[in-house]
């Protein structure tokens, strides 16, 4: 920081203080955490209603399980997650998600706890022996043969499918046996996302092209609904998952509720002097500089594009991955212009559902407030260019290259927007640094005084 | 829910507390004057990590990457982080990159014992089984042949450790099925429940403190008896971050240390464990584990990857089930083309992760009361194990670790502890008194990072105070000191150990 800038933040501060408690409403302080709420109420209220809209699309496909109704759920599912992805910025700061999260969006999915995997063994190494059915069984005693299936919750026929299934389980015990939530439904809906369209030499080496080349996601037949001995059951695993997810989203939903005493809210935006300000919004930032840096360009991206590695791909069922990306990054320039724009319904990009949309006062505002002008505009700059940046990812994907294939040996160079994406997200989160840095928010302050507190001074050490 | 944002406030409102009752009790007496006087306090101390310490807001966490990494390297770290966070799971999957879980295990990820880079947690009762706590097992006896690169003799039916969990669909859904709904394809080798046997200690000025030590109940063995000579030791995985930097310690600055046969006569010795090191096929000083039985910090998350998540890599190729346990031997893996679940450029991605891992600043350093508690520390020689401080050496792969001045308190050697705290399981030399030194280092801010409050190797001890209540043997005259200080100096000394 120069020493001009300096001087600016310290009279910017001084002038807030002073003016923290005027009688024109607000402070802007105030507003920008309460903004930031706002917003994160209106996404979960969003990611619960397309919930319920998912639970009705399901209900319809169990009543009348047509390909029609399948595609329908299908839709129904990817519209869900327009306004969850965008709440993923609430998450890696202690807010009510952190709760429930591992039910409600863990993966990679145990898939073949829940149902069949289909292996076909010229895709695959001698380790996957072939695996073809989903009669599941096991051996009384001795080994476990490779001509049966390993038993799976849907195979199973004695597991009783009810939500205390993945109520006792989801949770149960170390991390999660990540059966339940969004990508438990998708796994459900469309299946392992397997090559079967091409003829590729799949000796073992080519394995990951094999999986990958297709261009499309899962493909689970509509029989596995219908005329399978086990269509009940998947219908019921169905019912149940979705069931779980209203509930977890709804709890996240009310610890962000306006006007409830005692709720996260309530403790987020109480705020009684400088430094409880500057905890909150460092906590903003935090979840912002993690889910840009951490989670999204180095957990989802860079491990998935060092790795070629299909199972990194988020939703690798529906080949939906371009969404998750975009939205993820969405959310956090949401947190940014303390905006939010609704989520899209139709599948073109744009949000059209915008009854729960937020325009109020954001990071961007308090940093022209305080004076830092010229920050505010290159975290803008660094948005910007990955918003272009993951945009790109998003239209080679609907013109036929999902995540997937981006990842590609073929496709991983410098040019490619995957690459790109990782290396702006990674610039956006030094921005976001930035910020945290101008405004002196990650300083440890020393006591070197003595532990004394200051609030007792009379108290001998 | 936690909420855990509420929790910084802790260490203000330990500090009040500890004033209150510090005035109620004895005034302000200078500490007692002392044959080991503490060298001068440097300002290197308040940066434990060095230019790595990564800052304690708005979240303490262990998790944190060294602040002076590069950035070109961030997404490295958090491609690391992501095969140390993501659940595995159970092979066959369509790819290989996330399968081969168990057949096995006892944890699905690295970061759900070492929760957030922090310590693990021990259940205080006995109505839940033992998670994210190892269990170690032995059998007796000199080490023959077969099992030199070992270090110990495995159990011939459950191997070197008890895995408490499997990829079987009874196991998994055990919580929401009626017992008998399913059979076991692959068993759990044993829940394991512990319980605690509390006793008092008093203190010479009759102020008295609860301790409680461990003893385990196997419910479900899996594969018959243990048989009554097995030896059996409890593990709480331990925090971890700053391991780059001990990895960088130079051998010879360790070895300074060395008084095996207490030349000095300060009833303390302290020596090297010898132990194998796959990768250069000789054995070489061990420096990481609770008994110092890995020599790199490579083995010790390869060990860790195949022995409790069930992962097999190029340093442990093999499954975590010993030849007396055909379904597990015979279950799906996820092996890649090479015969591993985690290829090397994965494995050293996870490695990497680890060894970035920074140290925390410290909130207190230079108080009247913390360098009170200071020379305390050092009047009670706590120093000649917990070292202070190294610098450690030169890297040209990771030259922000380099040259770094860190004051991790651990000298990185096996001290025998005494009898109690001992688990009387040998691994290579360390003997079953014997454990090496833990870094203090973050120690005061371990239940901040994720609500764990387990101290010692087995988490019996709650408090610094039982810490500090449980050592014996070679620091059996410090722990007599520290109990004839008057309560006051007890908190101070325990003041400047929670501040590092």
């Amino acid at each position: 920081m120069n020493l001009l800038k300096l001087a600016t933040c310290i009279t910017a501060a001084s002038l807030l203080a002073a003016c923290g408690s005027d009688s024109d409403g607000p402070s802007a302080q105030q507003k920008l955490l309460n903004t930031n709420a706002d917003i994160a109420y209106a996404t979960y209220t969003d990611s619960v209603e397309t919930a319920k809209l998912l639970k009705e699309a399901l209900a319809t496909f169990k009543t009348s399980p047509t390909a029609e109704n399948l595609t329908a759920a299908k839709t129904a599912w990817l519209v869900s997650r327009e306004p969850y992805g965008q709440s993923e910025v609430y998450r890696f700061r202690e807010s009510p998600i952190e709760a429930v999260e591992g039910d409600v969006n863990a993966w990679p999915l145990g898939e073949a706890l829940i149902d069949y995997v289909k292996v076909n063994d010229t895709d695959f190494t001698a380790d996957q022996v072939g695996v073809t059915a989903n009669s599941a069984g096991i051996n009384a005693d001795g080994v476990v043969d490779g001509s049966i299936a390993t038993q799976n919750i849907i195979g199973e026929t004695d597991v009783v499918i009810n939500d205390a299934l993945l109520a006792n389980t989801a949770s149960a015990d170390d991390e999660h046996d990540v059966i339940a939530g969004y990508h438990a439904i998708e796994f459900l809906l469309w299946g392992q996302d397997l090559n079967t369209t091409t003829q590729l030499t799949t000796n073992g080496t080519d394995r990951n092209l094999a999986v990958n080349a297709t261009s499309q996601g899962g493909q689970r037949p509509l029989e596995d609904f219908t005329t399978n001995d086990n269509a009940d059951r998947r219908h019921q695993f169905l019912e149940v998952a979705v069931d779980k997810l209203i509930v977890d989203l709804e709890q996240v939903q009310a610890g962000w509720k306006d006007g409830v005493s005692g709720n996260y809210r309530a403790q987020f935006t109480t705020i009684t002097n400088d430094a409880d300000f500057n905890q909150k919004l460092t906590e903003i930032l935090t979840g912002m500089g993690t889910l840009s840096e951490g989670e999204l360009a180095g957990e989802r991206m860079q491990i998935a594009f060092a790795s070629n590695s299909q199972e990194d791909e988020h939703s690798c069922f529906s080949d939906n991955t371009h969404r998750d990306i975009w939205l993820d990054a969405e959310g956090v320039s949401n947190s940014f212009y303390g905006s939010y724009a609704g989520y899209d319904s139709t599948q073109d990009g744009i949000d059209d559902v915008t009854s729960n949309a937020v325009n109020g006062y954001g990071i961007d505002d308090y940093l022209r407030e305080v004076g830092l002008d010229s920050l505010a505009a290159s975290a803008k700059d660094a948005f910007d260019l990955t918003e272009t940046n993951y945009t790109e990812i998003d239209t080679l994907a609907r013109a036929g290259s999902p995540f997937d294939v981006q990842i590609m040996a073929a496709n991983r160079t410098a040019q490619s927007p995957v690459s790109k994406t990782i290396i702006s997200l990674e610039a956006q989160a030094r921005a976001i640094q930035d910020i945290a840095t101008e405004l002196n928010l990650g300083d440890v302050v020393e006591d070197d005084a003595s532990e004394c507190e200051t609030s007792t001074p009379d108290v001998e050490c | 829910m936690k909420y855990l944002s509420l929790e910084p406030s802790y260490a203000r409102f330990s500090a009040v507390l500890l004033n209150a009752i510090l005035v109620l009790l004895t005034g302000c007496n200078a500490p007692s004057p002392a044959e080991h006087v503490a060298p001068a306090y440097q300002s290197s101390e308040a940066f434990p990590g060095g230019a790595t310490s990564a800052s304690p807001k708005p979240f303490v966490s262990f998790q944190l990457p060294a602040a002076n990494l590069n950035p070109a390297l961030k997404s490295d770290f958090y491609a690391g982080q992501a095969l140390a966070r993501q659940p595995w799971v159970k092979a066959p999957t369509i790819t290989t990159a996330r399968d081969g879980l168990g057949p096995i295990y006892n944890a699905r990820t690295c970061l759900s014992c070492h929760i957030k880079g922090g310590k693990g947690f021990i259940s205080d009762t006995d109505q839940v089984p033992l998670l994210g706590t190892l269990i170690r097992l032995s059998k007796p006896g000199a080490i023959t042949e077969e099992f030199a690169q070992a270090g110990i003799i495995p159990h011939p039916v459950y191997g070197d450790q008890i895995q408490g969990q499997s990829i079987s669909l009874a196991h998994q859904l055990r919580h929401s099925q009626k017992p008998g709904t399913l059979q076991h394809d692959v068993a759990p080798e044993a829940y394991v429940y512990i319980q605690w046997q509390e006793q008092t200690f008093t203190y010479p000025d009759q102020h008295q403190v609860q301790l409680r030590q461990p003893s385990l109940e196997f419910r479900n063995l899996g594969y018959g008896p243990l048989g009554d000579d097995t030896l059996i030791s409890v593990r709480v995985a331990p925090a971890i971050h700053g391991m780059g930097l001990l990895e960088l310690i130079p051998q010879q600055d360790i070895d300074a240390l060395v008084d095996e046969g207490d030349h000095n006569g300060d009833g303390i010795s302290g020596r090297v464990n010898l132990v194998w090191d796959v990768e250069t096929q000789t054995m070489a000083p061990g420096r990481f584990g609770l008994k110092a039985n890995k020599p790199t910090l490579a083995m010790t998350v390869a060990g860790a990857f195949a022995g409790d998540v069930g992962i097999s890599n190029s340093l442990f190729p093999q499954q975590p089930c010993t030849k007396k346990q055909s379904k597990c031997l015979s279950s799906h893996n996820g092996n890649d083309v090479d015969g591993f679940e985690l290829p090397d450029h994965l494995l050293d991605l996870v490695v990497n992760f680890n060894r970035n891992l920074a140290p925390l600043k410290r909130s207190h350093f230079k108080s009247q009361k913390v360098l009170q508690g200071r020379e305390l520390f050092y009047a009670l020689n706590c120093n000649q194990c917990h070292a202070p401080s190294f610098k450690t050496g030169d890297s040209t792969q990771f030259p922000h670790l380099s040259g770094q001045t860190i004051w991790p308190y651990s000298d990185l050697l096996l001290h025998d502890m005494g009898d109690e705290l001992a688990d009387h399981r040998p691994d290579f030399l360390a003997s079953g008194n014997e454990w090496r030194t833990p870094p203090l280092w973050g120690v005061g801010v371990q239940h901040q990072v994720n609500g764990s409050r387990a101290l010692l190797h087995d988490g019996r001890a709650r408090t610094i105070e039982e810490a500090i209540l449980w050592h014996s043997g070679e620091a059996l005259k410090s722990k007599v000191r520290f109990t004839t200080l008057s309560k006051k100096d007890r908190e101070t000394l325990m003041f400047f150990v929670k501040s590092l």
